[in-house]
């Protein structure tokens, strides 16, 4: 019973790793992306991310 | 007696023209001032603070600080949201800060305990081994 378990866990792990695997590198490239997006066009995002402050803190004014 | 009015009003209408092309002029100069003075702030506020450098090194700090900063003009910071948001972080940071310093207490006095128990237990055991000695 406990090796059947073990190897269905086994199995299972062995299934779900390269997902994980994949998963983390998308979200590694993705990160690097946006980084790179951010110190290419530094004043784009600044300006974006005080105007989306704005409207949330306006938002929660209202709220 | 018309020609000389017309003249004159003529003569107005000219000087109404030349005073609204001046009017104009000076406001588009003015507004040109203002734009390059504008400019000139803005490009002298990133060479003070260093935005570039500061963006380059902590991109999404940055762009963090730069939310922060419009959740403030908005008008956010004194709204529930923000006590909820201000609760949460301290409530976490409390954790995270205390339990640490929890552990090493609770760690010490276990300790202290652990010592105490055992010299009592030392104590009582010469205290019991006295009157067996007695007998």
């Amino acid at each position: 019973m406990t090796e059947q378990i073990e190897a269905t866990v086994r199995e299972v792990g062995a299934r779900v790793r390269p997902q994980i695997e994949e998963a983390r590198r998308r979200l590694s490239s993705a990160n690097s992306n946006v980084a790179s997006y951010i110190k290419e066009n530094p004043g784009r995002c600044l300006v974006g991310a005080v105007a989306i402050g704005f409207l949330i803190g306006k938002i929660a004014r209202r709220a | 007696m018309e020609t000389h009015e017309q003249s004159t009003s003529n003569g107005r209408g000219n000087e109404s023209g030349k005073e609204t092309e001046h009017g104009a002029g000076w406001v588009s100069d003015s507004a040109h001032k203002a734009w390059s003075r504008t400019q000139g702030a803005v490009s002298e506020l990133k060479r003070a603070a260093a935005i570039e450098e500061r963006v380059n090194r902590h991109p999404y700090g940055a762009v963090a600080a730069a939310l922060g900063i419009g959740y403030a003009l908005g008008g956010g910071i004194f709204t529930p949201l923000t006590s909820r948001i201000v609760a949460l972080g301290l409530r976490i940071g409390i954790r995270l800060a205390i339990l640490p310093i929890l552990k090493d207490e609770i760690s010490v006095l276990a300790d202290a305990l652990g010592g105490e128990s055992e010299s009592k237990g030392r104590r009582g055991g010469n205290r019991a081994a006295k009157p067996s000695g007695e007998r």
